[in-house]
C-alpha cells in the first residue's frame, strides 16, 4: 500500500435544510485511479467541490498529502490539479497563453515545461491559436494540461471524456494510466460514460442521493454482478425456448442461457439437430455499466 | 501576490474591450481638439441679429409714436435699428461696432427721445446729431483712444461731482453709499487709464475681457466688502470667486498673457477631467465591475481558487490591479490630449503658467502645467477609487457585471444634482454624504469648500469610511462564497 494522498472522513454538506451529503468517506493512495460514479444529481460534483475547498464544508474533514482543507489550504492545494465541471478557459486567450497563466501561479515552472505537457496531450499544433477557436475536446485536453502542469499527486477529473472523439478517449485513457504508474499520482474521475471507466480504473466509488453505498475494487463488483450467461443469436428464439425452457428471451433473435463452457457444444449439436440456425454464441460482458444499475437501481433525485 | 496581479494585468491587457474603449476616447479627444481648434470663436459683438432688426422694422411701422402707449417702445425699437444701421458700415468683430452699442448708442437714443417723445426738441435734436457726427467721423477715422479718453473724462466727472455731494451731506447712510459710489467711479477712471496706458483697443480679445471682468469683480468686492459683516457663505463664497477673478484678470493685464484661454493645449489640458472625466470613469468602471463577475459567469474564478493562494490574497490582487488600471486610464487620457493636442495646437502652450488664487496669503501662485495636473490628478484620485471599489463590491457580491457597471455610473451622474440640491436647500445631514465629500480640489488654497463648517480632514474621515464600510464586507463575503454550479 503506497502512500495516503486523499482521505474523506464523514462529510456532510447541507445547503440550507436540505442535505446534499451525508457522511461521505473514502480514501486514495498513490497511483490509485478512483472511479466516482452516480446518477445525476447524487453529489458528484458537491464532493469534488468540498475537496477542493469551493464550497463550504458543513461537517467531516478533508485532508489532501496530511493537510486539512479547510484550515492550511494553500499547503493542501498545492499538490492537487483539478478540472472542476468543464475546463475553466480564458477564450480570449490563446492555450499557450492560458498555460502561462497557471504556470505563473507556482514556482518553477518555466517554458520547457509548459511544451513539455503541450506535447503530452498532443495540442503542440494548434496551442498558439486562440481558445475560442478550439474543439470541445481540444479544450478538454488543454484543460488537463492545466490540471497537470504543476505535477499534482492529486488529480482531480470532473468528466475529462466529455466531447472527445473515441481516438481521443483512448488516449487520455493511457495517458491517466501513465500518470498514475509512472508519477504515482492519484486520480480522481467521476464520470457518467460508465464504459469509459470500465477499463482502468481500479477502485469505484458509487454514490447516490449523497450516500456512497459502494467502494471496492472494481473487479469484485463486476464479479458479484456477473453471472455466466451465454448469449445466443439464432433464426427462432421461441423454438430454442421450448428446448431449453431456463433460456431467458431478449427479442426475435436473441437469447440468453447459463451454461459453463464446457456445455456449449452440447448445445449448439442439439440446436442443428432441430434445425435450429445459429449464428453466434458469446459470453455476455457484465460491463461497469450493468454492474452501476443494479447498485443504484435507477436514478432517483431527491 | 506579484504573480497574481500580473496574471490580473495580462487578462485585462489580452481583452479586446479595453481597446475598443481606448480607441473610442481617442476619437472622442480628437473630436474635441479639432472642434476646439477650428469651431471655436467667442460671440459677436452684434447686439441685434439681422433677423430680429427685420422683425423690428416691420413691427415698427405698426406702432404709432404719436400714441402714448406706442412711444416708449417706439423710440427703444427705433434706436436699436438706428444703431445697427450705424454699425453696418464697419467690419465684424471691429472695434467700432463694440463702441457703437456701448457708448454710442445712448446718443442715439437721446435723440429719438427728442425726435419722438413727449416733450419734442428740434434745437436739442440738431445738437445731438452734430455730436453723434463727429463720434461717427471719429470712429470713422479709428480713433478708439478719444472714446477711452472720453470715458476716463466721464469717469473723473463723475467723481468730482460725488466728492461734492459727498462734502455737503452729513447723513450717515448717505455718506456710506457715496463713498462706495466713488469707489465705483474710480475703479471706471483706473480702468479706462489701463485702457490707454496698455494701447487696449475696443474690442473682445483676451485682454479687453481681462479688463472687463477686472472692472467688474472689483466693482463686485467694492460693494460687497461693503456689508462684510453680513455676507452669508454663499456671499463669502462669491466674494472670494471674485477676488481671485481680480487677481487673475489683473495678472493677464500686467503680463499680456491670455491665462484663460481654452482653445489651446494647455487649456484643454487643465480642464481636463470636466472635458475626459466621465471618459476615465467608464474605463474605470468597467474594469472594475467586471474583474470578479466575469471569472464567475465563465467559471474561471475555479481555476483561481484551487491555486495555492488564499481568497483573500485572489481578491486582493485583483483590487490592486483595479488602483493600477485606475492610475493607467488617467495617464493614457492625459497622453492622448498631449499627443493629439500637440499635433492639432503645437506645444507651446504648456510654457504658459497655470495660476492659482490662494486664499490665505492673498497671493497668486503660479504653477506649470504638470505640476497643475499631478495636483487635479491627486484630488481626483479619491473619487475615481470610491467608485472603481463600489463597482468592484458589486461585482463580486452580485457577480453581475451589467449592475456592477450600471450603479457606479448611475453614483456618478447622479452626484452632481444631488450636490448641488443639498446646498440649495442646505441640507446639513446630507453633508455626510460621499459626493458632498470626493471632491478634495475645494480645500486646496485655502478655498471655501461646498457647506459651512466642513473641512479636510472631515472629507478625509468621511471617503474613507465609505470605502471601508465597500471593501471590508467584499472580502468577507468572497472568502465565505460557495461557489456553485456553473
Amino acid at each position: 500500500m503506497g502512500k495516503t494522498i486523499l482521505k474523506c472522513e464523514n462529510l456532510n454538506k447541507k445547503f440550507g435544510k436540505k442535505q446534499i451529503l451525508k457522511n461521505v468517506s473514502f480514501e486514495m493512495q498513490e497511483g490509485d485511479i478512483l472511479g466516482f460514479i452516480g446518477p445525476n444529481g447524487a453529489g458528484k460534483t458537491t464532493t469534488i467541490k468540498l475537496i477542493l475547498g469551493l464550497q463550504n464544508i458543513t461537517e467531516g474533514k478533508v485532508r489532501i498529502n496530511d493537510f486539512d482543507v479547510e484550515k492550511q489550504f494553500t499547503k493542501a492545494i498545492k499538490k492537487v490539479g483539478a478540472i472542476v465541471e468543464n475546463p475553466d478557459l480564458y477564450m480570449y486567450l490563446s492555450g499557450n497563453e492560458n498555460l502561462r497563466l497557471i504556470a505563473n501561479l507556482y514556482q518553477g515552472i518555466d517554458q520547457t515545461r509548459i511544451n513539455e505537457v503541450v506535447r503530452l496531450v498532443k495540442l503542440e499544433n494548434r496551442i498558439h491559436d486562440k481558445v475560442s477557436k478550439y474543439s470541445l475536446g481540444m479544450r478538454q485536453r488543454l484543460g488537463i494540461a492545466q490540471a497537470i502542469l504543476h505535477r499534482p499527486n492529486l488529480l482531480i477529473l470532473d468528466e475529462p471524456t466529455n466531447g472527445l472523439d473515441p481516438e481521443g478517449i483512448k488516449e487520455m485513457r493511457e495517458l491517466l494510466i501513465d500518470l498514475a504508474q509512472k508519477e504515482k499520482m492519484a486520480i480522481l474521475i467521476s464520470s457518467h460514460n460508465l464504459a469509459e471507466l470500465d477499463n482502468f480504473c481500479n477502485k469505484v466509488c458509487i454514490i447516490k442521493n449523497g450516500q456512497i453505498i459502494e467502494t471496492s475494487d472494481l473487479s469484485r463488483i463486476k464479479k458479484e454482478a456477473g453471472k455466466n450467461f451465454k448469449l445466443l443469436e439464432v433464426e427462432d428464439s421461441k423454438k430454442v425456448q421450448k428446448l431449453f425452457p431456463e433460456a431467458i428471451i431478449i427479442n426475435k433473435n436473441q437469447i440468453k442461457i447459463q451454461l459453463e463452457k464446457e456445455q456449449i457444444p452440447e448445445l449448439i449439436q442439439k440446436l442443428v439437430e432441430n434445425q435450429i440456425k445459429i449464428y453466434e454464441v458469446k459470453t455476455e460482458e457484465k460491463s461497469l455499466e450493468q454492474a452501476f444499475f443494479e447498485k443504484t437501481g435507477g436514478n432517483v433525485i431527491e | 501576490m506579484n504573480r497574481l496581479i500580473k496574471n490580473e494585468l495580462t487578462k485585462i491587457f489580452k481583452k479586446k474591450n479595453l481597446y475598443i474603449t481606448l480607441m473610442v476616447i481617442l476619437a472622442f479627444v480628437i473630436l474635441t481638439n479639432c472642434i476646439y481648434k477650428f469651431f471655436y470663436h467667442t460671440g459677436s459683438y452684434d447686439e441685434y441679429t439681422d433677423k430680429y432688426i427685420e422683425y423690428a422694422k416691420e413691427e415698427l411701422v405698426k406702432l404709432d409714436p404719436n400714441k402714448p402707449s406706442d412711444t416708449k417702445m417706439y423710440i427703444e425699437m427705433k434706436t436699436q435699428i438706428d444703431v445697427y444701421d450705424l454699425s453696418q458700415k464697419y467690419e465684424k468683430n471691429s472695434w467700432q461696432r463694440s463702441v457703437l452699442s456701448a457708448q454710442v448708442s445712448s446718443y442715439v437714443n437721446q435723440k429719438n427721445t427728442y425726435l419722438y417723445g413727449e416733450n419734442k426738441d428740434p434745437e436739442k435734436v440738431t445738437e445731438i446729431e452734430k455730436e453723434l457726427n463727429e463720434i461717427i467721423e471719429k470712429l470713422d477715422r479709428g480713433d478708439w483712444k478719444y472714446f477711452a479718453q472720453k470715458e476716463f473724462e466721464q469717469a473723473k466727472t463723475t467723481c468730482r461731482e460725488l466728492e461734492e455731494q459727498k462734502a455737503k451731506t452729513e447723513d450717515k447712510q448717505e455718506l456710506q453709499s457715496l463713498e462706495i459710489a466713488i469707489k465705483n467711479a474710480k475703479i471706471d477712471q483706473e480702468v479706462a487709464e489701463i485702457r490707454i496706458s496698455k494701447d487696449i483697443i475696443y474690442g473682445n480679445d483676451f485682454r479687453n475681457t481681462a479688463l472687463g471682468s477686472y472692472q467688474a469683480e472689483s466693482k463686485n468686492i467694492i460693494n460687497m466688502e461693503s456689508e462684510i459683516q453680513e455676507l452669508d457663505y454663499k456671499g463669502k463664497q462669491t466674494y472670494n470667486k471674485s477676488l481671485e477673478k481680480r487677481e487673475i484678470s489683473q495678472y493677464i493685464l500686467e503680463n499680456n498673457v491670455d491665462i484663460n484661454k481654452t482653445n489651446d493645449l494647455r487649456g484643454i489640458l487643465k480642464d481636463i477631467f470636466s472635458e475626459y472625466g466621465l471618459f476615465i470613469i467608464v474605463m474605470i468602471v468597467m474594469i472594475a465591475g467586471t474583474i470578479v463577475s466575469e471569472e464567475f459567469n465563465k467559471g474561471t474564478i475555479k481555476l483561481l481558487l484551487v491555486k495555492p493562494y488564499t481568497r483573500n490574497k485572489i481578491l486582493f490582487a485583483k483590487f490592486a490591479t483595479v488602483l493600477i488600471m485606475i492610475m493607467f486610464s488617467i495617464f493614457a487620457v492625459v497622453a492622448m490630449e498631449i499627443i493629439v493636442g500637440g499635433v492639432i495646437f503645437g506645444l507651446d502652450s504648456l510654457s504658459v503658467p497655470i495660476l492659482q488664487y490662494n486664499f490665505t496669503t492673498g497671493n497668486l501662485e503660479t504653477l506649470n502645467v504638470f505640476e497643475f495636473l499631478g495636483i487635479q490628478i491627486l484630488t481626483q484620485l479619491p473619487k475615481m477609487i470610491l467608485l472603481a471599489t463600489l463597482a468592484f463590491a458589486c461585482s463580486t457580491l452580485f457577480t453581475n457585471s451589467a449592475v456592477a457597471i450600471a450603479l457606479p455610473l448611475l453614483g456618478f451622474m447622479s452626484a452632481d444634482t444631488i450636490n448641488l440640491l443639498v446646498i440649495q436647500f442646505k441640507v446639513q445631514f446630507m453633508r455626510i454624504f460621499v459626493s458632498m465629500n470626493w471632491n478634495f480640489e475645494e480645500y486646496l488654497y485655502g478655498n471655501l469648500p461646498k457647506m459651512e463648517g466642513m473641512t479636510f480632514g472631515f472629507s478625509v474621515v468621511i471617503c474613507l469610511l465609505y470605502w471601508v464600510v465597500m471593501f471590508i464586507p467584499t472580502f468577507i463575503a468572497f472568502q465565505k462564497k460557495n461557489i456553485k454550479n456553473i
